[in-house]
This record gives structure tokens, C-alpha cells and sequence, in this order.
């Protein structure tokens, strides 16, 4: 069978892929940015 | 492979909660092989200017790169710093979708346009010459896919994504992996100095990058040795491409579940949405947000600054994972069939890019 067809159990059905993590996050950071929690980010 | 060195990249799939811990060392690593490459650069600019030496700019990128590779080819990465260095892809998307605050929307759509139709033209392309060279070399019809799929679209997950919905072996994928990833470590070190000789301005050389090299971290990593704003444009462009990825998919499970070598494909829609890379959603949604004024200036400069900070961590980990012993391991004909196939197309989208940077004034 292959990974493609394979239906997710319950808990894995919750679980983030590497995407879901990278744009959860990176919104959390723009929200913490306009919220003005994060202030000024130097590089 | 020796114990405790980094192998070839596979299906990762990053779940933090209670193994988050695993993840802190090779997390730092990231961020230590990455500071010091920034740091380099920033002490030559320095010793260059209380000198009065014209030394080249070499950037955070390469050196970063770089130091990953020395670490990975002699000491080898320890096992304990696995888990986490492996997240250089999350670090990666991160990235990318906190770049769309730097695009306006309408740049977007610009830019995106000319890169979608630059990007169909360049899947006809790939895949045409891709199958024909695989026939010529005498390759597994599903490894002569997987490199057709790797070259055309996104290198190593779409590679993964197709090796799934094919039934493809695990060799075959394999091999796939290492052509496609040598072929990208090759490009980054190569395309800034074609771009620069040829004398491409920032947006054309960015769209090319885009375009032709592989793996995102790698055409990310190869728009920014040219430039910040090739570096952009090239994401961008990479982000188009990455967008094809379900479609593309979607045509070769259909094609070999008609052969009767692949499953059928149950639910194409849902088929789609599986495949297709979320975060290309998330950096529409940034890029809308920055466009409706949603964030002042200076926020916009944290978050183009938070942007560069993950692919600092990003690059550190392009360099980490290049392994040559392993590469080098990994046959010659899937190879070669890569490097032609590869050359092949950045010559043909440099033409394209260049046609089209003088038709729409890039």
C-alpha cells in the first residue's frame, strides 16, 4: 500500500506537517509583530 | 556511512511535542554554523575597509554554506544533532512565508505571472527532454520519472511526493535524491557566477535561479549569493514552481495507474490538496496582509529581518546535509542523466528569462 493511500489515524490526522508547523509559526510571529510584542528584529 | 555522519535526506517529518528537546542541539548547530558565517563577513567587510582592500563580498550565504559542508565531510554530524538540523527545511518555509511581507500583492501577481508561464514552458520542456535522455541512457522508466519530476518541479519533495503515488522503489528514489541534490549543490556555487558574468540584472537572474535550480533551499540560497533582491525574486519564482507540484503529481499517478504499475487515484481534488505545499498559502496570506497596511514600515523590516534569520539556519543546514562520500556513491548513469538534463534546462530558461526580461522591462 502506498504512503499516498494510507489513512491517517485519528491522532496522526492532528498531527502538522513540516508546512503546517512553518506557516503556524511564522504567523504567530507576524502576529506577535503587529501586536508589537516583538518590537524590532535586528540583523 | 560512517556512524553518526548525516545521510541523505528522506521523508522528514518534523513533530515537535515531547521530542522537542532532540531537537535544541542540532538547532543551535544551525544557528552557530550560520552566526559565524554571518560573522565572517561581516569582520572581512571590516578588516577590508581599515585596510583599504578591495576584497570580494563574499556572503553570509556561501560561508554558512560553506562551514556546513566542512563540518559534514570531515568530523561528520553526530547523532545527537540529527533531529535538529534536519528542521532546516522548516526553517526554510518559515522563511518563505515571512518574506511575502517584502512582496506587495500586486508584484506577486506581476512577477508570479511571468514566472507561471515561464514555469509551463519550462515543464514542457524538462519533462520532454528528461524522458528522452532517460530512454537514451537506458534508465527504469520510474527513475527516469522521478528525475523528470525532480529537475522540472522542486527536487527533493516532489521527488518524495511522486515516489508515493508511482510505486516507485526506494532505490530508485534514492538515486533521484542524490542526482537531484549533487546537481543543486552544484548550481549554487555555479549560477551566480554565470549570472555575473553574463552581467543579468537582479530580477532576471532571480527568476532564472528560480527556474532552473532544484531543491528550494538551494535556489533560495543561490538567488541570495547574487543578491538580496535576486534572492527575492528568486523565492518567489521557486514558489511558483513548488505550486505545480500537485498537478504534476496528479499526471504521473494517473499515468502509471494506467500502465497498471500505480494505484488508482481516488478523488483528484483531494488528490490536489494533499500535494500542494501549504505554505505557498501562507505567503499569499503575509503578502496580502503587508499589502492592505496591515503592518507599519518598521514591522515590515522585523519581519524581512525575521525572514533572513531562519534562512541563515536554513543555509547552515544546505551546507550540513551535502555529504560528497555519499553523493559520490550513488551510481554515475542517474547522474549523468541529471547533469545533461540539468544543463540542458538552465540553458533553455536563461533564453526564456532573458526573452522575457526584455519583454516585460524585468
Amino acid at each position: 500500500m502506498s504512503a499516498d493511500s494510507r489513512k491517517p489515524s485519528p491522532p496522526e490526522r492532528w498531527q502538522l506537517s513540516v508546512d503546517g508547523w512553518a506557516v503556524t509559526i511564522a504567523l504567530l510571529l507576524a502576529l506577535l509583530v503587529r501586536l508589537g510584542l516583538i518590537h524590532r528584529v535586528p540583523w | 556511512m560512517a556512524e553518526g555522519s548525516i545521510a541523505l535526506p528522506q521523508v522528514q517529518t518534523f513533530r515537535p511535542g515531547p521530542k522537542f528537546v532532540q531537537l535544541i542541539p542540532g538547532v543551535l548547530l544551525l544557528a552557530a554554523i550560520g552566526y559565524l558565517g554571518k560573522f565572517v563577513e561581516q569582520s572581512v567587510a571590516v578588516y577590508a575597509k581599515a585596510h583599504h582592500l578591495h576584497l570580494p563580498n563574499i556572503e553570509y550565504v556561501l560561508w554558512a554554506i560553506v562551514f556546513g559542508m566542512v563540518v559534514s565531510n570531515t568530523i561528520g554530524v553526530p547523532r545527537v544533532f540529527l533531529p535538529g538540523v534536519l528542521t532546516y527545511e522548516f526553517w526554510l518555509k518559515a522563511g518563505i512565508v515571512l518574506l511575502g511581507a517584502r512582496f506587495l500583492l500586486g508584484d506577486v501577481v506581476k512577477l508570479g505571472g511571468i514566472s507561471l508561464a515561464l514555469v509551463v514552458l519550462e515543464l514542457a520542456v524538462a519533462f520532454t527532454f528528461m524522458t528522452m535522455l532517460g530512454r537514451w541512457f537506458g534508465l527504469k522508466p520510474k527513475l527516469t520519472s522521478l528525475l523528470a519530476v525532480g529537475s522540472a518541479v522542486c527536487g527533493v519533495s516532489a521527488i518524495i511526493a511522486t515516489k508515493g503515488a508511482i510505486d516507485a522503489d526506494d532505490e530508485d528514489s534514492s538515486y533521484a535524491i542524490a542526482a537531484i541534490l549533487a546537481l543543486g549543490a552544484i548550481a549554487l556555487f555555479t549560477f551566480p557566477l554565470i549570472g555575473h558574468w553574463l552581467h543579468l540584472g537582479d530580477r532576471a537572474y532571480g527568476l532564472w535561479a528560480g527556474l532552473a535550480v532544484d531543491n528550494t533551499a538551494e535556489a533560495t540560497a543561490a538567488g541570495a549569493l547574487y543578491s538580496d533582491a535576486a534572492g527575492k525574486i528568486a523565492v518567489l519564482a521557486k514558489t511558483t514552481r513548488n505550486a505545480m507540484i500537485g498537478f504534476v503529481v496528479l499526471g504521473y499517478a494517473l499515468y502509471w495507474a494506467r500502465k497498471g504499475q500505480a494505484q488508482q487515484v481516488e478523488g483528484k481534488a483531494a488528490f490536489l490538496w494533499q500535494k500542494f505545499p501549504k505554505f505557498v498559502l501562507g505567503f499569499l496570506l503575509i503578502s496580502l496582509l503587508a499589502t492592505a497596511g496591515v503592518f507599519s514600515k518598521p514591522q515590515i523590516g522585523s519581519l524581512a529581518n525575521l525572514s533572513r534569520w531562519a534562512f541563515l539556519l536554513t543555509f547552515a543546514g544546505v551546507g550540513l546535509r551535502t555529504n560528497l562520500k555519499e553523493l559520490k556513491l550513488q551510481g554515475l548513469r542517474p547522474f549523468a542523466v541529471g547533469a545533461i538534463g540539468e544543463a540542458v534546462i538552465a540553458v533553455l530558461t536563461l533564453g526564456m528569462v532573458l526573452v522575457a526580461a526584455k519583454l516585460f522591462h524585468l
